[in-house]
């Protein structure tokens, strides 16, 4: 399945196995790290960073809203303690 | 005319307890008011009852034991049973704090940048400093050993001078420890880094103390002719709780410094 496929399949975040359990924290915060690290590095490559996006589509639907602001919030300010 | 028929010690009236108790008291209180209202009275006060508790029941001790004739075998039995006991009881304490320092640092959380050590935090080079400390404290157990078996021989001489080198090394894993302190790149302050770095380490330090000043005590005592080549309790408590001591920042050196790093 191509990912254009995947992304248009998409209806909310699958089952991970990575994450089993009921807290979900680490899913959401590893999906938004890994957003931001695939953006980083396509960019860096100039190749097209579309594929990102499913990391993108999982973290929104996971994450709680108040979350993903302070972390945007941290990554505008540099102080966003995650390694990107 | 009468006496007892047992070998136990039936212990003459004491007010030491109840001083001890209402020291307890005096500082509990006397620190929460520190905190809420500033003054340093109350926690002063039960400071030096404290003090001045230990200092008079230990001695009372002593002359029960050493003077009085009363610690026959089956009460230095009892009185090994408490040692033990109560160095257990310690070992708990810090497990506790271990406990923490796994529960945060094993799985850490995103305010901490999900890594460990978390993001900001340079800690400090195992291989400097700490692993002196480490080097001191395996030495002092090999000179408390030292001294123990020159109790024992009856080498007088011997026993005070080994004895007198694990306090000194005692003294110089403390001021090695205080220099680390005051130069650390971080401080209590800085999450929960911080708070479990120097509460650990923080109350190993005060056992280093406390063990110290047994073992000062059990020097004073040996000086004085206290022990007996078969006879010697007090510096035996006093080595186990050095040893207890050494366990512990064996354990905090793996676990915080060298892991954790």
């Amino acid at each position: 399945m191509s990912y254009e496929e995947k992304l248009k399949n998409y209806r909310t975040a699958p089952f991970d196995a990575r994450f089993p359990n009921t807290n979900q924290t680490r899913n959401c915060y590893q999906n938004y790290l890994d957003y931001h690290r695939c953006n980083k590095a396509l960019s860096a490559k100039n190749q097209d960073p579309a594929p990102c996006q499913w990391y993108h589509r999982v973290y929104k639907s996971l994450c709680p809203i108040s979350w993903v602001q302070k972390w945007d919030g941290q990554l505008e300010a540099g102080t966003f303690p995650g390694k990107i | 005319m009468a006496h007892q028929a047992h070998a136990y010690h039936m212990v003459d009236p004491s007010p030491w307890p109840l001083t001890g108790a209402v020291a307890a008291l005096l500082l509990t209180s006397g620190t929460a008011i520190w905190m809420h209202f500033n003054s340093l009275v109350l926690m002063t006060l039960g400071l030096v009852l404290l003090l001045l508790t230990m200092y008079q029941w230990w001695r009372d001790i002593i002359r029960e034991g050493t003077f009085q004739g009363h610690h026959t075998p089956p009460v230095q039995k009892g009185l090994r049973y408490g040692m033990i006991l109560f160095i257990t009881s310690e070992v708990f304490f810090f497990l506790g704090f271990f406990w923490a320092f796994y529960h945060s640092s094993l799985a850490p959380t995103p305010e901490l940048g999900g890594c460990w050590p978390p993001t900001g935090i340079t800690t400090l080079d195992p291989f400097e400093v700490p692993l002196l400390n480490t080097a001191v404290l395996l030495a002092s157990g090999v000179t408390v050993t030292w001294a123990h078996h020159s109790i024992m021989e009856g080498q007088r001489k011997q026993a005070i001078q080994s004895l007198t080198l694990t306090i000194l090394l005692g003294f110089y894993f403390t001021f090695l420890q205080a220099m680390e302190y005051f130069e650390a790149p971080f401080t209590i302050a800085d999450g929960v880094y911080g708070s479990t770095f120097f509460v650990a380490t923080g109350f190993h330090g005060l056992h280093v103390i406390i063990g110290s000043t047994f073992l000062a005590v059990c020097l004073l005592r040996q000086v004085q002719f206290h022990f007996t080549s078969e006879h010697h309790f007090g510096f035996e408590a006093a080595a186990w709780y050095w040893h207890f001591v050494d366990v512990v920042w064996l354990f905090l050196y793996i676990s915080i410094y060298w892991w954790g790093s």
